[in-house]
This record gives C-alpha cells, structure tokens and sequence, in this order.
C-alpha cells in the first residue's frame, strides 16, 4: 500500500515565520500508523521553490520526502496531480486547510478532481475496513460528534485538527529520513482577484445588543436572554419534579425513551 | 446665552384672525408653541406630591408632570404580524445550501438566510433555498422558493453533482454554503467541480465586498462576492421582520450514480468526552449541591455533560474545568440544567447563549429560577435520588 501525505509551506500563526502545518503533522501520523498495519510506506510530497522547514516532518515520522521544485509564484496543483498520477498512490492524505498561504482548503478538492478519485473531509481517525481495499474514516463534526464512513480505496482524505497529536520529533529520525528533488511542473499562479490589507478583527454578532436603555436592562438582556417564559413549579413532591424534568428533557429530544 | 430674539411684530401677526376688511387680533387665544415648552415647576411638584403621608414626600420618578407639558406621545403602533412578501418576478437567484440537520434549520443555517436575502434584496432578487427535507420554517426564514434535493443518506458527492446541474441551468447570482463540516465540504466539492470563483469562511459580507482571513489570518482578503461564498458562523445577522413564502419549485436534477461511499454510520459525541465548550447539554451544580456522588451518578445517568459554579471549583469538589461562567467556560449547549446555583451575573453570562434552562433551587427569587425555561423551587438534594430513581425505574422493564 502506498500512502503520500501532501505538505504546503506553512507559516508559523504567531511569528510569522515558514513552519510546517499542525494539521498535516496530524496526517504524517496518521499515514504512519495505518502503513505499519498494512506493511505500508508512506511518502510526502511539496511543491514550492524551496522544502525550507518542512524538512522537520521527517522528524515526525515521514520517511521520504520528495520536493517537486517550481519556481517562484506559482500554481502547485498541477505537479501534484501529475506526481501523484504517476506513483498510483492508495491513500492521499492532506490537511483540512493550509496556514500560512491562501487557507480556503480548496487544493485537495481540485485534485481529487483532476485524479478522478473520491474524496473524504475531515478524518480524525482512520481505520482498515474488513474488505480488501477499503478505508474506514472517522469524520470529526460539530460538538464532538463523528460519523464513520466506508470508502473504497484510491481515495484523498483531509484530516481534522481533532485527529491524534503529531508524533513527537526525533532528531535521529529526521538525519535518517532522504528528501529527493525532482522538476516540478511550472504552472503560472492565477492572478490574483483579491485586494489584501492587514488582518483586523471582526466584531461578531452578539444575540441581543443594547436592548433597553438603562444599565440594569442592558446587563438583563446581556445575562438574561431567552428567557424560557417558562413554568414554575413551587415545592412539587421530590417525584413528581422528577417527572415532570424528564418529561421536559423528552420533548427537548434528549433522553431517550427506552 | 441662544434664546432667540423676540420679535414683537411678528408675534402680533401671530394673533392676527385671517379673513375680513380690516385686520383684527385675538391677543387671548394662546399661539401655536414655538420651540421648548416653559416649564411650570410648581405645577411639577404639585402632580409629584404623594397624597396621604404626613410629611411632605415627592415622587419625581413618576414623570407625569414632564410626560404633561410634552406633546402628546403617538399612540403605540400594535405589534403586527409579520408580513408576507412575495417577489413574483426575481430579477435573479440567490441560492442558499443550509446543512440543516435533521430538517431543523440550526442559528448558522438562519444567518446564511439572512445574508441571502441581504444579496437578494439589493436588485429584486430572490432566495432559492436547496434542502434535502423541507421544512415548515424556511419561510420564515426568509425563503421564496424552496428545490429539494434528490438525495438520500450521506452523500456528498450525489449532491454536490445535483448543485452543479442546478447551477448551470438557474440564473443563481450566488450561491451561499456555511463553513461547518458538511456544508464547507459541499462547497469546495462543488467550487471544483464547476471552477466557479470560490471565496472560503467570509467573515464579512455586503452586497459590495466580501472578506475573509489568510496566511494565517494575517491578512484580510477583500473582493466583490464571487458566485460561491462559504459564511463563517455569526458574521450576519440573521432575517427578521417580513415572512417569505417558501413556494416549491421543481427541477430535472440527473440521476445520482452510486459514490465511493460504502456506507455511512453517526456516532453521536460521548459527553463525558466532549469538552464543555463544545457540550450539547449541560447538568450543573451549584453551592446547594452537597451530594456530589449522586450528582455524579445523574449527570452519567442523564447522559450530559457535567459542569458546576465557581463556588464548587473554588472549593476544589469539582475540576477547574468544568466551571461555567465569565472566568470559566461559556457555553454553546443546548440545554442547561442548574441544580442549586444561584445565578450570579458572572455565572449567567456563561449560560446566555443556552436555548434552555432547567432549575431546581430551594430560593424563588433567585435570578436562575428567572432565567429558566422550568423552574422547579425544590430541595436539589431530594430530586436528584427521585429522579436517579425514576431513570433506572424505566431502564428495568
Ligand atoms: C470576577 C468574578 C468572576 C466570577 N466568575 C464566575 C464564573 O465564571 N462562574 C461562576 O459560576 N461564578 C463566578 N463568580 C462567582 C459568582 O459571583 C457567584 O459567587 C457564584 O456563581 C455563586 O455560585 P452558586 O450559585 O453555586 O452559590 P450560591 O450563591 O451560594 O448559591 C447557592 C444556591 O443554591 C440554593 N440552594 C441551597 N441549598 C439548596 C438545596 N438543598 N437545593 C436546591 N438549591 C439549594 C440557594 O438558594 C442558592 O440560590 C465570579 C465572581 C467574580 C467576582
């Protein structure tokens, strides 16, 4: 089983300088667990003008690390699809978005498109499936819900922040780890629509600002929110409180009747 | 010193009876008031004196001697219904994909309604809502039309091929996605399937820019609304005040073809697990907790995750990390269900944004009793075996 692992040129969030993305040491470790269990083995890929820090991610893990090379400002899908099309890779796994670059997490997506093959979102973890040449894929969602999938293999997957820690880095690992260079495909960067300026921060919507006009109404509306309008049961039976509070989580949907 | 000047002349005019040969004044009709009302402080305090006390008291917070001297207020406009606004002729489309899960439209599925609408109603457009269940509260919401889409089960890929078939033949001027697993997920699906220009997590939107964060959110990126947009949650308000009519409309969307997708399983969250912040429901105690054994066993029991006041993790009986409130956790859930808290202010921040509050408080006027949804004045240590009890009592049979 052959796995690649794709690495952006990331920038570290608060200094500001190259460092390999969080998400997708996450993917490394995930990629090293699942070809120990297959007899895998697992390669990372880069396109860029230069590998620079993601020579850390042997360190975390990776054994092989290829740098497909371009110059300068430009579009790094097209190398991928064409490395990855040639090495007829099992297991694609990328992270959910860069840091550092354009952030929209859109890479994978156009990939998997030019590949043909099917594509996962947000894998927290990752299992083999009992029929030969499937995946099991844990999904992260919202509140800490996950929804397993079955998918058959070749398949990309992105992996969530909430997937396991990168595995620690070993400096004996990262000297014995081989990074190859080969000429990418040059690719002019599509020019750019945005206008950019420096980050400000968005206020965000608050429920119900500034209702009423005095302090006290102000803090009311602040702490008191949707009041439920609700019903007051003054010194009921111990039981009959119990009742009637399930009844109340019931309607909610939340205990579930057995 | 701006008190205009008086001029006599004029004020004389003022008097003056319209009509007749000869002009004639009424000096003793009063003129129209011109400017600030004079005030008569004696007859303030005559209407602000409260009558049978044998001192001398005055209310002035009754305001009535103000409220005499000011114009009469308009009367009250009645709260209306809401009203319904049909757009029979849409200039264009402006699709919303909400993820609505299970058919309910969730608060971000609402702000995306909004943000459409606010699209829409720039040039006499329409909202085009695409779900998988209609429901009965996307007009509400602010929906003209509604398309349900052909699929069953989890299915990504079917649906985004179904959006793209939509999107090449409607007029949509853009079409609206959440940035949250499934809809973010559908929205790059279909940003590469179509190679329409794409704009990911806006944190902004009007009808004239869009913006969102990159390189690390270090940068702001800035442009016109592309045809794809994917909105952060709590970037826009969501729509109120008129009702929309959600009509159904029928489209020829391609036969799905079976995906990569062998099958597809929910695993609900195991609150015990989940941290408080991302928690769905919430059981708290609070100081007039003292058995924390049994509070224990009722959160596991209930199935929710445990939280509890400062006091408690003041007093060292409950981790830091479960405490609820303005220095420790605010809340995301659900339903909260306080058990002896008092609800200080600081503690109810932690609680604002919770849909429902259940309490159990021996205290009728504490602020959690108002605040919540059922209100239960009780003995916390009292309910909590009965209702332990009622729970393995319908476990058994
Ligand atoms: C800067 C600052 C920050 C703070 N931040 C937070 C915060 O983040 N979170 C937080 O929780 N607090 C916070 N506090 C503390 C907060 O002001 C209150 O002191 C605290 O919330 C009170 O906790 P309580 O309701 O559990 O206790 P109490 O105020 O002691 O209330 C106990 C309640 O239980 C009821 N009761 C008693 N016996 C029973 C019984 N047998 N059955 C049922 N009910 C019973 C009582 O009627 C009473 O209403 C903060 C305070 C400050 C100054």
């Amino acid at each position: 089983m052959k796995i690649a692992v794709l690495l952006s040129a990331g920038r570290h969030p608060v200094s500001g300088r190259p460092a390999p993305v969080p998400v997708e040491l996450q993917a490394i470790r995930l990629a090293v667990e699942i070809g120990r269990q297959f007899g895998g083995d697992v390669t990372g890929l880069h396109a860029g003008p230069e590998l620079g820090p993601l020579t850390d991610a042997l360190g975390h893990g990776l054994a092989r690390l290829v740098h497909l090379h371009n110059e300068g400002e430009s579009d790094p899908a097209p190398s991928l699809a064409a490395a990855l099309a040639e090495g007829a890779y099992d297991l694609i796994l990328a992270g959910r978005a860069g840091q550092g670059g354009e952030d929209s997490g859109l890479l994978p997506y156009t990939l998997a498109r030019t590949l043909g093959l099917p594509i996962i979102a947000d894998a927290a973890a990752l299992a083999l499936g009992e029929a030969p040449g499937t995946l099991g894929v844990e999904q992260a969602l919202a509140r800490g819900a996950r929804r397993r999938l079955l998918v058959r293999l070749p398949a990309l997957v992105t992996v969530h922040p909430a997937a396991p820690a990168p595995l620690p880095f070993a400096f004996a690992a990262a000297r014995r780890g081989s990074s190859e260079a080969r000429p990418g495909r040059h690719a002019p960067a599509p020019s750019p629509t945005v206008e950019e300026r420096p980050y400000r921060p968005r206020p965000k919507l608050i429920a119900k600002a500034a209702a009423g006009s005095t302090a006290l109404e102000r803090l009311r509306a602040a702490t008191e929110a949707a009041s439920g309008g609700g019903r007051l049961l003054v010194d009921p039976a111990p039981e009959e409180a119990a009742r009637e509070i399930l009844a109340h989580l019931r309607a909610l949907g939340l205990v579930t009747a057995r | 010193m701006s008190r205009p000047r008086k001029d006599p002349r004029a004020a004389r005019a003022a008097h003056r009876i319209a009509g007749g040969a000869r002009p004639r004044f009424d000096l003793a009709a009063a003129p129209a008031p011109a400017g600030r009302p004079r005030r008569d402080p004696r007859a303030e305090e005559r209407l602000a004196l409260v009558p049978g006390t044998l001192r001398r008291r005055l209310d002035r917070a009754q305001r009535v001697a103000v409220a005499s001297a000011m114009p009469p207020a308009l009367p009250e406009a009645p709260e209306a219904a809401p009203r319904l606004r049909v757009i029979a002729e849409p200039a264009f489309l402006v699709a919303v994909v909400p993820d609505a899960p299970g058919g309910r439209l969730s608060a971000h599925d609402r702000q995306l309604f909004g943000a459409a609408r606010m699209l829409a109603d720039e040039g006499g457009g329409a909202v085009l809502a695409f779900v998988a269940q209609p429901g009965e509260d996307l007009g509400p919401a602010g929906a003209d039309r509604v398309l349900a889409l052909p699929v069953s089960g989890h299915d990504p890929e079917a649906k985004a091929l179904a959006l793209n078939a939509a999107l090449a033949a409607l007029d949509l001027r853009h079409v609206l996605f959440p940035e949250s697993t499934d809809g973010g997920d559908l929205a790059r699906r279909l940003a590469a399937l179509s190679g329409e220009p794409f704009f990911a997590g806006a944190e902004s939107l009007s009808p004239k820019a869009v913006t969102r964060a990159a390189r690390g959110r270090r940068v702001e990126q800035r442009r016109v609304p592309p045809r794809l947009v994917n909105l952060a949650p709590d970037a826009v308000a969501p729509h109120a005040g008129t009702l929309h009519e959600a009509l159904p409309v029928a489209f020829a969307f391609p036969q799905p073809s079976g995906g990569a997708v062998l099958s597809a399983e929910f695993i609900p969250a195991d609150p015990a697990k989940v941290s408080l912040a991302e928690a769905d429901f919430v059981v708290s105690a609070g100081n007039g907790v003292s058995d924390l054994d049994t509070f224990r066993a009722l959160v596991a029991a209930l199935n929710g995750t445990p939280g509890a006041s400062r006091m408690l993790c003041d007093a060292g009986l409950m981790p830091r990390s479960a405490q609820v409130g303005a220095s420790g956790t605010v809340l995301d859930a659900r339903v909260y269900f306080a058990l002896g808290i008092a609800g200080a202010p600081q503690h109810l921040q932690g609680v604002a944004k919770c849909e429902q509050v259940i309490a159990v408080n021996t205290d009728l006027h504490a602020a959690m009793i108002e605040r919540a949804g059922l209100a239960i004045v009780a003995d916390a240590q009292k309910v909590m075996p009965a209702l332990l009890a009622l729970l393995q009592q319908e476990r058994q049979p």
